[in-house]
Order: structure tokens, then C-alpha cells, then sequence
């Protein structure tokens, strides 16, 4: 069953004893993410903070294991759990072609109006925000829906930019231009000098906080890819100091604007790529109006800069588990004949993998040309290209096939060495080259590349599946942990 | 000692070997389980029920995908079965091979090969796993032959062309060596020193054909004499007969073994007047041409091990930490972890290594403090820490094509490429963006403090609670 909040999630979890309560007080300051990233190192369950200054937090609560990152997020969308990535990956995105609108449920009806706080009343410092790595700008909210209008239609866009606390009223957001929210912000609303209305939805139900991760085209209804991915429809609830509507089920909600040419210090911060990146730089202000939670709210929280090498996180799950499927739907949505986008597994955003069965140099180069110009134009700095047949979420065999089928003569085609944009969270480049630019982007361009790690048909296996299949029957009665092999059946498509 | 019988015992021990009792045809069933085990890190195999004469083990000297598992590493079955420490370092492994040291042998060639003569066999009722053209297949053993009184070993890959020939790719140094015919004994079902020996005695940079005296160096492996001809007195099949070189003789069909990558091939024929085995004879062999095979295991840790010894001793002094071809990438990637003595020493190392080796043309350079276990931190350093245009650095194309990728294999030149992920040596301290581990991330007294609560906190029972 789709979990329909984030309780109901984190009940399923400990139903199925993969959730580990700690009711001593702990504190927020380092020491909730200390236990979260001794968690994620070992793989093991999810921690539930419940006395941290009054409230809750839970550590990387979508973390999957290092072998299947998909887990906990199918487990959230109620999927089986025993799905290979192919199956995980189609069945999601056969949700996502059945969106489903949002209905609207009054006041008395949305959990997350249990608690009402406005004007004088509002204090973000009620609350138990991490400290997350020392070395940190500030505590942060880094796992919500940001929720902001367009200033010129219906359209409203949910995203998931960081944000780091200064006081009861004020924080800092991420906001790095070229992405959808920031974009409407610094090209519409502060060149309008307006302010931007937002709310920013915390601990909301699992099919929301997918969707606010995924790259969901201007002008479409999010909420309604929220109700696809759910199955069902997404209840909204109206804000209390503006006209937005906000999933009725989350754990709190921070009303605001975030206002126009105002900015406040962010960062540094521990990031998705294991390195804290600097150096400190201005973000947009957030002015809070409103906070609306309910009783006992939990906050979520990702220990950023763990999902690497061989250890989960939120974010690196969610990135193979959302924006994989998703990116994979986009570019067959575009017309490109491709099996499966996907990211390289231990390092999330930087990289992506796309399994397609043609390696016409030409459609390489306008499907990489496509994508950087759109959804990786920012973060991504690479693509791969491998055959059909490729795993992409199989390191081994994408680096294989890198190693092994990418000529240095004709097979790494880098867009220019200084052309294009990059944002400011990396560590190749200089503080100085990166600058404190007003748009949040990096002073310095930078370069993309991608890489065509095709075979043309040079030493690619023959295979026979119905002999593989053979095989692994053979090595399962001898005693292989058959969790070990895929078991691809042609005529059945998986076991 | 470290014979494959006690290889396979140690494996079986440590719950790392999969008896295969259902009945497996040697013909392409065989290869094709073996196959299916080491592409998805299955433990090593061993077939117990084959019907031909001995019985067929695979994956004994090879490993996991280093991508799967922090805890478990590609070297381990390698170096358990090179007689070191199971657990040992991979910079041990590779400093240990690296010094070449050659023991006298003297003394002890004198005892009996375990193997006796069997009438009636010959190479097909041998029961050798089977090509895909049905021909009975040589992976993992080596040739012993002699020259003026001198026993080398060498590797060899092929196949039984006929029920009394075998015809066999070796090193062209080595078949020059030899002569144009020479007698000789073919081994197989042997442990990983002579193995590693051949390799490191005609692969390399320096020829040195007393091999036998390369494996005392390496450890203790019992010899013994057979017309005149050292052999691993552990061996259990030994394959007698008398070898011709055939410079007109088409390549043995079927895939390359990963050594024939690193350096010019010669055909041999060898023709046979004696099988010989052991009581319930056990062959090792591996799949050519899939991922992880036993073969690449081998060259990998043989082609770092030499390039350690010569990139640390060329200039005086010794920068480089470790260096990996990865199984993973099949020997077509080189990865270099160095103290970058200036700037511009990153360029000089990888082209360094270009010249010292032929299977690659790309190479990642990492700072000194990267982790050889981590190979999934060091591939992500190439993507996120090397800037993705000036950090990627192509040769001009004029660069001779390596042997392990499947393009250029014609011979046709091109570039080359090495990654710069290291620190740039101008920076300021402060530009070094510092990793995010548990050591960095907290503070000492956030650690002391976990550290008393740990039992409050039931922390014990959060990070045992990984079952996935």
C-alpha cells in the first residue's frame, strides 16, 4: 500500500523492523547526524529521534541499501519489494503517465494544520533544526518541498532547495539559477522587485517528496505527478498567509516570501559529492509569515555528503530512484530510443549512464546536447553512453565498458573547456572562480563532456540467455544465494 | 605451501567455495556456470561430478567486484592463494610480488610428482572444459621445459586440437628461448605461485627464465623432476610430450587470456606421449573473455606490481603510493595514487606509465592519501574532483593503441588520456575542500559523547541491524 504520510511510512518501516526508535534526548547540534551517518555507513536501519528539543527528527528516512537503492523509496509507493531496477524503474514511470489532480480538503481536515502559529507567534527556532557536519554554515532543513507560483500563470512549481536557518523569522535558501524556482525568482519576481510567495513543506508523504526531486516540465501540475506516482490524489490544503496549497499530510509547514534583492550568508555545507564545499556566499532571504505543523511534528533530515562511494543516503537513493525514472521518461518523452538513464550509483548528480541501442554519433550528440541544455545543466557534468544491454546502475559494467570502448580519439566530446554554466557546489573550482554571483551560479563557466561508451559492435558478448539461465539454476541448487543472480528469462522478462 | 588442493580447502573453510554436486558436462555447460559465477561474485566453484577424468574448479584465484563490497576485495583469494596473509594490504600484495626475488631451488627437484601416468586417457577424456567450437580448453597452468639445464615455466593459453595435440599461444620470448622444439611437460591443476611466476618471468620488462626460481621466491612450493624438467611436484595433471614452434600455425581459437595483452605471442604445438594426474584430479580453469576472470586477477596484480617497482624506482626517490588496474575495467585503466612532487609531475606520471605499459591509454591520477579499498571513492574523485575540461588531458594521436581495449586493435595510433583528480599543487591550503567522513564531521567531544551514550542509544543494535 502507498504510504499516504510520512508516518504511515516510517509505521511500515517498523513493521517491517527496519526502523530503530531512540527516545533518550538527542541533541540536534551534530550528534542526530552522527547517529544518522554511523546508519548510513553500515547500511543499517532507519533512526527516529524522538526527543530532540520537543520534537522528532528521522535520519535519512529514504536511504536504500547499497545494493538496491530503489528499496525504501518503492517500499514508500507501495511497490513490491523485490524488484529489479528495470521493473522499479518502468513501474514507476507507468505511474507517472497516469497523474492524477490533486483535491483540496479543508482546515479541520489537514494534519498539518493541528497547529497554527502566524504574526509575533512564528519562531523557526521551536524547532529542532540539525547541525548537520561541523564545519557547516548554519542548521539546515534539507529534506522538504519548496512550493513557489509562477508570477505570470496557474503554474506552481515544487522543488527541493536547501535552506539554512539565521534566526526565528529569517533563513537563507539555495537558490541557483537555471533551475525552475530559482529562475522564477531571480528573472520574474525580484526583477519585478516582488517578493516570491513560498511555503516550504517538511516531512511531507513519501509521493510528494519524490516528485519534488524529479524535473517535472514548466507548466504541468506537480501535484498531479505526486498523485500518479501515489496512485491516488494528493490532498491540498490552503496556506494561512498566502494562496498557496500545501500537501495536507505533512509534518510542518513554513509560510513566507522570500523577498527581493535581499540575501543572507549560506553555506558552507557538507555536500552530495563527500566534500564540504566554501567557500560562504549570499542566498536569497526567506521571511517566514506562517507555521503550521502537527502535534509532535518529525522533521526529516539528510546527512548530505554520505550518499558516496559505498554508503546511501536520502538524496543518492532518491536520485536513483526518482530522477533516474524520471530523466529516463523525459528523454523517450523527447523521442530519444533510450533503455534507461540512470546516475552512477556512488556519486549522485555528477554523472548519469544512458543505455541506448543507437550509437550514431549524431543522436549521441543531440541527446547529450538535449539534456545539458535542459535538466543537467547545472549539476551534471558528464554523460555516459553505453550499449542496450548495459546495466547502468552496475558500476562494473559501465567502467568496463568506459575503459574498454571509449577511444581517447573520438569518443570524449567535451562542450568547450570554459563555455558553460556550473553551479558554485563543486570542488574543482577556485573560490575566486566561483565567485558570490548575484543568480547563485558560479562566476566561471566550466565544461561538459560526454562520453560514447558504445561498443560498434567491437567485442560485445553474444549472449545466450536461455545458457545463462541454465547456469544460474545450476549455481542456485549448488547454494548460491540467488539474490546474488538476475535471472533474466526472455519469455518471462525477471524472476 | 600453497597448492591449489589447499587453495581450494582454505576457500571451503572460509565458506568462499559453492560445490557443484549436479552432474555438469565438461562441454560449454561448464564454462558457461563458471561464467555466470564470476560476473555476479559468486564464491569459487568447484564441480564435483564431470564426466570426464578430473574434476573442474573456477574463480579459486579471483575476487568480487570491488563496486559490491567495502569489506570484500578483488586481491583476497589471489593472496591467500599466493600463501600471504588473506587480510593483508593490497600495497603488501603488490610490494611483496614487486620485489622479483628469485630463491635457489636447488635441492628440491629431487622429490616425485604427485601425478602417476594413466593408460588410456587422452586429452578429451581428460574432461577439460570445452570451447564454443567444442575444443578442449588450457587456461590456467603453464609450460615446463629446459634449455641448457635450465627449467623455465610459461604461461599458456589453447587448446586440444586433436586427442594427442595441443596447440598453445606462450610468449614470443619465450619460444624463442626455447627453440624451435623442445620436450616439455604442460601443468595444470596448480596453485597461484607458478602461475604468477610465468607471468612475472615472461611478461614483463625483465625476461627471467629460471621461473621455478621466481616461485621459491614468491613461497614454498614443492618441485620435483620429471625428465629432467622441474615441475610443481603438486600438480595434478601433467601433460608429457615434446613442443614445436609453428610460426605458420593460426592462433588456438577461442578468447585471449588477459597476459596475451601485455606481450608479443608465439604458436606452439605440443605433441603427447603421457597424461599423468593425480588421484581425483582437480583442474582450475576460467572463462576467457567474461568480467573477473581468475586470469585478469592475475595480470592485474602482476602489471601493478611492476609498474610500482618501476615508477618508484626511476626518480630517485618514491612518490607513488599504490597503483590499480582494476579488474573491473579489464586492464584497460590504470589508476596512480602519488604525492605530486611539483606541478606538472601529474603529466610526467601517467605518461610514465603509458610508456612502462601496454595494456592501457587512460590513466587517473589521485592524491597520496587515497584508499586502494575504496574504488568506488577514487572513481568518484575522477568525476567530481578533476575539472571536466582542463583535468581530462588528451595526447596528441599519434600515441601507439593499447592492447586491452577493443578499439585500434589494428594497430592504429591515437590518444592517450589520464585524468588529473588531484589538489592543485598552487593552491591555498584553504581552497582544499575537505571530505566528508565521521572522523571530519564531528567534533572529538560529539564522538567521546556518542561513545558514552552508545549503549543508551542502542547503538549496538542500529548498526548490527544490517541484514540487507
Amino acid at each position: 500500500m502507498t504510504a499516504g504520510s510520512l508516518r504511515q511510512y516510517l509505521q511500515t518501516l517498523e513493521t517491517r523492523k527496519d526502523l530503530h526508535r531512540i527516545s533518550e534526548p538527542v541533541s540536534w547540534n551534530l550528534e542526530a547526524s552522527a547517529v544518522t551517518m554511523l546508519a548510513n555507513t553500515e547500511d543499517s536501519r532507519i533512526p527516529l529521534f524522538e526527543d530532540v528539543d520537543g520534537a522528532r527528527l528521522v535520519g535519512d528516512p529514504y536511504r536504500g541499501s547499497q545494493r538496491r537503492p530503489w528499496d525504501r523509496i518503492a517500499l514508500g509507493l507501495g511497490l513490491p519489494s523485490d524488484l529489479s531496477y528495470e521493473e522499479y524503474y518502468e513501474m514507476v514511470i507507468e505511474r507517472l503517465n497516469d497523474p492524477k489532480p490533486p483535491t483540496t480538503v479543508g482546515t479541520e481536515d489537514a494534519p498539518c494544520k493541528d497547529v497554527v502559529e502566524t504574526g509575533d507567534d512564528v519562531d523557526l527556532l521551536d524547532f529542532p533544526w540539525p547541525y548537520i557536519h561541523a564545519g557547516d554554515g548554519g542548521r539546515y532543513s534539507n529534506l522538504h518541498t519548496l512550493i513557489a507560483p509562477d508570477l505570470d500563470s496557474e503554474w506552481v512549481d515544487w522543488s527541493y532547495h536547501r535552506s539554512m536557518i539565521h534566526d526565528g523569522e529569517t533563513a537563507s535558501v539555495l537558490l541557483l539559477a537555471g533551475e525552475q524556482t530559482p529562475n522564477l525568482y531571480y528573472y520574474k519576481y525580484e526583477q519585478h522587485d516582488e517578493p516570491m510567495p513560498v511555503a516550504i513543506a517538511i516531512g511531507v508523504e513519501p509521493a510528494v517528496q519524490y516528485t519534488s526531486v524529479m524535473w517535472i516540465p514548466t507548466g504541468r501540475n506537480e501535484a498531479e505527478f505526486a498523485g500518479g506516482l501515489k496512485g491516488e490524489p494528493i490532498e491540498l490544503v490552503e496556506c494561512e498567509t498566502n494562496d498557496l496549497r500545501v500537501p495536507a499530510t505533512a509534518e510542518l509547514v513554513i509560510e513566507g516570501e522570500i523577498v527581493p534583492n535581499e540575501r543572507r550568508d549560506e553555506g558552507p555545507f557538507g555536500d552530495y559529492f563527500g566534500y564540504v564545499h566554501g567557500p560562504r556566499r549570499s542566498m536569497p532571504l526567506l521571511r517566514v509569515t506562517g507555521i503550521t505543523h502537527q502535534q509532535d511534528p518529525i522533521i526529516p533530515f539528510c546527512v548530505e555528503g554520505t550518499g558516496v562511494g559505498y554508503t546511501e543516503n536520502t538524496t543518492s537513493s532518491m536520485e536513483v530512484g526518482c530522477v533516474g525514472p524520471d530523466a529516463t521518461l523525459g528523454l523517450r518523452t523527447a523521442g530519444f530510443d533510450v533503455e534507461c538513464c540512470a546516475p552512477w550509483k556512488s556519486t549522485p548528480r555528477t554523472v548519469y549512464t544512458i543505455a541506448t541501442p543507437s550509437n550514431d554519433d549524431g543522436y549521441l550528440h543531440e541527446l547529450a546536447n538535449f539534456i545539458f541544455t535542459t535538466w543537467g545543466m547545472l549539476h551534471v557534468d558528464f554523460f555516459i553512453f553505453v550499449d542496450a544491454d548495459v546495466d547502468p546502475l552496475d558500476q562494473r559494467q559501465v567502467l568496463e565498458a568506459l575503459a574498454l570502448h571509449a577511444d581517447p580519439d573520438e569518443d570524449f566530446h567535451q562542450f568547450g573547456v570554459e563555455t558553460m554554466p556550473k553551479v558554485p557546489l563543486n570542488i574543482y573550482q577556485t573560490p575566486t572562480e566561483k565567485g558570490d554571483v548575484q543568480t547563485g551560479t558560479s562566476k566561471a563557466k566550466t565544461a561538459k563532456a560526454y562520453i560514447d561508451a558504445t561498443s560498434d559492435g567491437d567485442g560485445t558478448r553474444d549472449d545466450d540467455v536461455e545458457i545463462e539461465y541454465r547456469a544460474q539454476e545450476i549455481l542456485e541448487s549448488a547454494g548460491v544465494d540467488p539474490e546474488k543472480l538476475p535471472f533474466v528469462d526472455p519469455g518471462e522478462g525477471g524472476r | 605451501m600453497t597448492t591449489l588442493r589447499q587453495q581450494l580447502e582454505r576457500l571451503r573453510e572460509t565458506d568462499d567455495l559453492v560445490p557443484v554436486a549436479e552432474r555438469v558436462h565438461w562441454d560449454a555447460t561448464a564454462a558457461s556456470v563458471a561464467a555466470e559465477a564470476t560476473r555476479h561474485n559468486c564464491p569459487a566453484t568447484l564441480f564435483e561430478d564431470t564426466p570426464g577424468e578430473v574434476r573442474l574448479a573456477s574463480g579459486v584465484f579471483g575476487g568480487p567486484d570491488q563496486f559490491t563490497s567495502l569489506d570484500r576485495h578483488p586481491w583476497q583469494r589471489t593472496a591467500q592463494a599466493l600463501g600471504f596473509d588473506p587480510d593483508c594490504s593490497y600495497e603488501t600484495v603488490v610490494e611483496r610480488l614487486a620485489s622479483r626475488t628469485t630463491a635457489p631451488t636447488e635441492g628440491s627437484p629431487d622429490g616425485e610428482p604427485d601425478a602417476t601416468p594413466l593408460e588410456n586417457v587422452d586429452l578429451y577424456g581428460l574432461g577439460l572444459p570445452t570451447s564454443d567450437d567444442g575444443s578442449p580448453l588450457v587456461s590456467l597452468g603453464v609450460l615446463a621445459a629446459t634449455r641448457d639445464g635450465v627449467t623455465t615455466w610459461v604461461p599458456i593459453r589453447g587448446v586440444a586440437l586433436r586427442n594427442a595435440t595441443l596447440r598453445l599461444v606462450v610468449p614470443q620470448v619465450a619460444a624463442d628461448w626455447l627453440g624451435p622444439q623442445a620436450d616439455a611437460s604442460v601443468v595444470l591443476g596448480v596453485g597461484a605461485v607458478p602461475l604468477v611466476a610465468a607471468l612475472q618471468g615472461w611478461t614483463q620488462d625483465r625476461i627471467t627464465p629460471d621461473v621455478p626460481g621466481l616461485t621459491a621466491g614468491i613461497g614454498d612450493v614443492s618441485m620435483a623432476t620429471v625428465d629432467s624438467r622441474t615441475v610443481p611436484s603438486s600438480a595434478d595433471v601433467r601433460i608429457d610430450g615434446g613442443m614445436t614452434v609453428d610460426r605458420t600455425a593460426p592462433e588456438p581459437s577461442g578468447p585471449k587470456a588477459a597476459w596475451e595483452r601485455s606481450c608479443e605471442t608465439a604458436v606452439i604445438d605440443m605433441s603427447v606421449d603421457r597424461i599423468a594426474t593425480r588421484e581425483e584430479p582437480v583442474v582450475a580453469f576460467t572463462p576467457l573473455g567474461e568480467p573477473l576472470t581468475d586470469d585478469l586477477h592475475l595480470v592485474s596484480l602482476v602489471e601493478a606490481a611492476q609498474l610500482f617497482r618501476r615508477v618508484n624506482s626511476y626518480w630517485g626517490v618514491s612518490p607513488v603510493e599504490w597503483i590499480r588496474l582494476p579488474v573491473e575495467s579489464r586492464l584497460g585503466l590504470c589508476i596512480v595514487s602519488s604525492e605530486i612532487l611539483y606541478a606538472g609531475f601529474e603529466w610526467q606520471l601517467a605518461n610514465t606509465l603509458f610508456s612502462f605499459s601496454k595494456l592501457f591509454d587512460k590513466v587517473l591520477v589521485l592524491d597520496e592519501n587515497a584508499d586502494p579499498t575504496n574504488l568506488a571513492r577514487s572513481i568518484d574523485d575522477m568525476w567530481v574532483k578533476a575539472h571536466p575540461g582542463n583535468d581530462w588531458i588528451f595526447s596528441e594521436p599519434n600515441a601507439p593503441s593499447a592492447t586491452a581495449p577493443r578499439y585500434r586493435q589494428d594497430g592504429e595510433t591515437g590518444s592517450r588520456l589520464y585524468i588529473n583528480a588531484t589538489w592543485d599543487p598552487h593552491w591555498d591550503e584553504e581552497y582544499i575542500a575537505p571530505q566528508v567522513t565521521f572522523e571530519t564531521s564531528f567534533s572529538e567531544n560529539v564522538k567521546e559523547a556518542l561513545e558514552e551514550r552508545w549503549e543508551e542509544l542502542g547503538l549496538d543494535e542500529l548498526v548490527e541491524s544490517n541484514d540487507r
